[in-house]
């Protein structure tokens, strides 16, 4: 998902550090935002502080899906050049095993839970209801959108300053 | 490893990193990323960047570090 202005057609160009902190941000604040309105029970403290994480989640999604790093990981391959198009076939396998490792590790969690619990073992949290499965859908939706562009950002070294960048 | 003299070319043609990529058909980074030698161009684009140009692919590209241009001149004095 890539969010195109007209004002800048190739995206929001942002420094790889600035980057990084969104999406450092992105993945901590969801699932903490998530799991505090989990928790929170009667307290409506909790549960706004969860809702607060969740939205500052979503600002820093928003911000991203703007940014020429997010348009040279959805962008057709025919709008991008060569180096784009190396660099982004290179990221988005790797985000893949990422996010299949991810997937995997999630259902196998709730099999042996499921398993345990019939089993009257150990009765270990899992998905109970509709609210639960949309923020773990949600979370995995936040996390395809953003993944191949993490593998960039966190995988290249910073760019030299070079005042011809901002053009671009 | 491929290493070239992009920017000694582009300086002395007075281009900005814009004007070669609108020439060559790449984002202005992509310029950026040869010069600095992070990016290793395709056959096609180092012949693009030659003919732009107007020299040999191997006056711009080399799989040997150039010699210097001041330790050039000085040959060329000498």
């Amino acid at each position: 998902m890539f969010i195109r202005s007209k004002a800048r057609p190739f995206g929001r160009p942002l420094q790889t550090g600035t980057v990084r902190i969104l999406l450092i941000g992105l993945y901590a604040f969801y699932p903490l935002g998530c799991i505090l309105q989990l928790v929170a029970g009667g307290s409506v403290a909790l549960g706004l502080a969860g809702v607060a994480l969740v939205v500052a989640a979503l600002a820093a999604f928003a911000v991203l899906a703007g940014s020429s790093l997010q348009r040279q990981t959805q962008e057709p391959e025919s709008l991008l050049d060569e180096r784009e198009r190396e660099e982004r076939n290179r990221a988005s396998f790797q985000a893949h095993s990422v996010f299949s490792g991810i997937v995997l590790i999630g259902v196998l969690y709730m099999m042996l839970t499921a398993d345990m619990a019939a089993n009257g073992k150990l009765d270990l949290w899992r998905p109970t209801d509709g609210t639960h499965w949309n923020a773990i859908f949600g979370g995995l939706i936040l996390l395809s959108f953003t993944l191949p562009g993490a593998v960039l950002a966190f995988g290249n070294a910073p760019a030299a300053e070079d005042p011809d960048q901002a053009s671009g | 490893m491929i290493y070239n003299r992009l920017s000694v070319f582009r300086a002395e043609r007075g281009l900005s990193r814009k004007d070669i990529a609108e020439a060559v058909g790449v984002n202005p980074q992509t310029i950026g990323y040869l010069e600095r030698g992070d990016y290793a161009p395709s056959v096609e684009l180092a012949l693009k960047l030659a003919a732009l140009f107007e020299v040999a692919v191997e006056q711009i590209f080399s799989l040997k570090p150039f010699a210097p241009l001041a330790h050039s001149l000085r040959d060329q004095e000498s």
